[in-house]
């Protein structure tokens, strides 16, 4: 979702040639480590953006191609753009993969929860130790704003770890509360199969 | 062979009702070269390990091998010497001489050993110098911020030239700032200066400039991680990327 406001806020910035886009793109979001994007989604998403008026595209002598051709914003797509600028934004830290594997594990009586938590710990610490050896790596005098990404990372895998920690230890309580309930709608009887 | 072995080591403090059991039967090995940080729940025996690898403790049961020798079997004044000259220690309140400057600080261990003062000095300030410290020779301790006086105490822990540093929450009393780099220098023990070390810490972050956490939990070992683990694996996922491109 945010491609297409970072696209857009790239088109203010000039009108651009389509290859150009994706290569500013990836540039800006700190590099194809950071923020890995395939082609064919820049180029969809421009045309999603063509289509709904927010970008126009400048057909030229091009062989239809839409690495050789130009895009601009237009007056909706400024507006659009200033719109995303305003407004805050909040990720879903709530749909986690891990929660649901540990939730299974709770239901599937040779699955052990412990197991499953030390496995995630060490998967956390070798990604911050990878993210370290890259942060270090980096110069704080020309590169300190993708030093800046590092620790927004590096916080995070933090944060995730000590939530390891917690269910640690809590994890006998929670084995003995019921588990979640699913919500089923009363419906017809299945059919009968002869 | 491993420069450092640890064999069924236990560590049980207090007597019949009042029994703390601190290490429960510990097995580890440390191979020449390893940074290795030892972390766990507060109470989980990390310090007491660390403690009982250099010596400054003996174990309930078990034993600790530096270097191929038995250490738990060995006596006070040979235990002494060679905690002298094969270890390097650091802790997490610096443990400075106040009225010592840093190059005095860093010089202590090879004066106690009986080195001329002269041969002394010069090699504290060659390792205060390696540490970034080199134009603070002459300030106290109270001159110095958390970070400066940590570089001093790990100058102090190498300059006799040890084989290993063993750190006790080398970071536990600095800053963010001061603890990358403090954490930074250790790894440069490691990679640059080719020695073996081991860091007790709670921090993730200073684990992470580690190659290989051990857990502990209630005096066991629960997990032994490699941190650079599938090598293999990394490389392939790069490779994967510069196909999309």
């Amino acid at each position: 979702m945010s491609v297409r406001y970072a696209l857009l806020g790239l088109l203010k910035q000039q009108p651009r040639y389509g290859y150009e886009l994706r290569a500013a793109f990836i540039a800006l979001a700190g590099g194809v480590e950071a923020w890995e994007v395939k082609p064919a989604q820049i180029y969809t998403t421009l045309n999603r953006m063509v289509e709904s008026g927010l970008v126009e595209k400048q057909l030229n002598e091009s062989d239809g191609s839409d690495e050789k051709v130009v895009f601009s914003l237009t007056p909706s797509g400024e507006a659009e753009f200033a719109g995303w600028l305003g407004q805050g934004i909040l990720d879903d830290p709530q749909q986690d993969p891990f929660y649901l594997k540990l939730m299974l594990s709770l239901e599937l009586p040779d699955v052990d929860a412990g197991r499953l938590i030390q496995t995630q710990r060490a998967t956390l610490y070798q990604e911050l130790h990878r993210i370290t050896t890259v942060r270090t790596s980096l110069d704080p005098h020309t590169e300190l704003a993708r030093i800046l990404l590092m620790d927004k990372a590096i916080m995070h895998l933090e944060a995730d770890l000590r939530w390891l920690d917690m269910i640690e230890a809590r994890l006998e309580d929670v084995k003995k509360q019921p588990a979640p309930h699913a919500e089923l709608r009363p419906r017809g009887r299945p059919a009968r199969t002869a | 062979m491993s420069i450092i072995q640890v064999k069924e080591l236990s560590k049980v403090y207090g007597e019949g009702n009042s029994t703390v059991t601190a290490l429960n039967g510990i097995d580890l090995s440390v191979e020449q070269g390893q940074f290795v940080a030892v972390m766990g729940p507060s109470g989980c025996g990390k310090s007491t390990l660390l403690h009982l690898i250099g010596g400054l403790d003996r174990p309930t049961s078990g034993s600790v091998w530096i270097e191929g020798k038995d250490i738990s079997v060995m006596k006070d004044d040979n235990l002494t010497e060679l905690r002298r000259r094969r270890m390097g220690f650091v802790f997490q309140f610096f443990n400075l001489i106040p009225v010592l400057n840093a190059k005095e600080n860093a010089a202590l261990p090879l004066i106690l050993d009986g080195v001329k003062p002269e041969t002394a000095y010069a090699r504290a300030a060659e390792w205060l110098e390696r540490n970034q410290m080199g134009d603070r020779l002459n300030h106290r301790p109270d001159q110095l911020s958390g970070g400066q006086q940590q570089r001093v105490a790990i100058a102090r822990a190498l300059v006799a030239d040890p084989v290993m540093l063993l750190a006790d929450e080398p970071t536990g009393n600095l800053d963010s700032k001061s603890s990358d780099e403090i954490a930074g220098l250790l790894r440069h023990a490691v990679s640059d200066w080719g020695r073996t070390v081991l860091m007790v810490t709670h921090d993730p972050r200073i684990a992470a400039y580690a190659d290989r956490i051990v857990f502990l939990k209630d005096g066991r070992v629960v997990d032994d991680t490699l941190l650079d683990a599938g090598n293999a694996d990394n490389s392939r996922l790069l490779k994967e990327k510069v196909n999309l491109l």
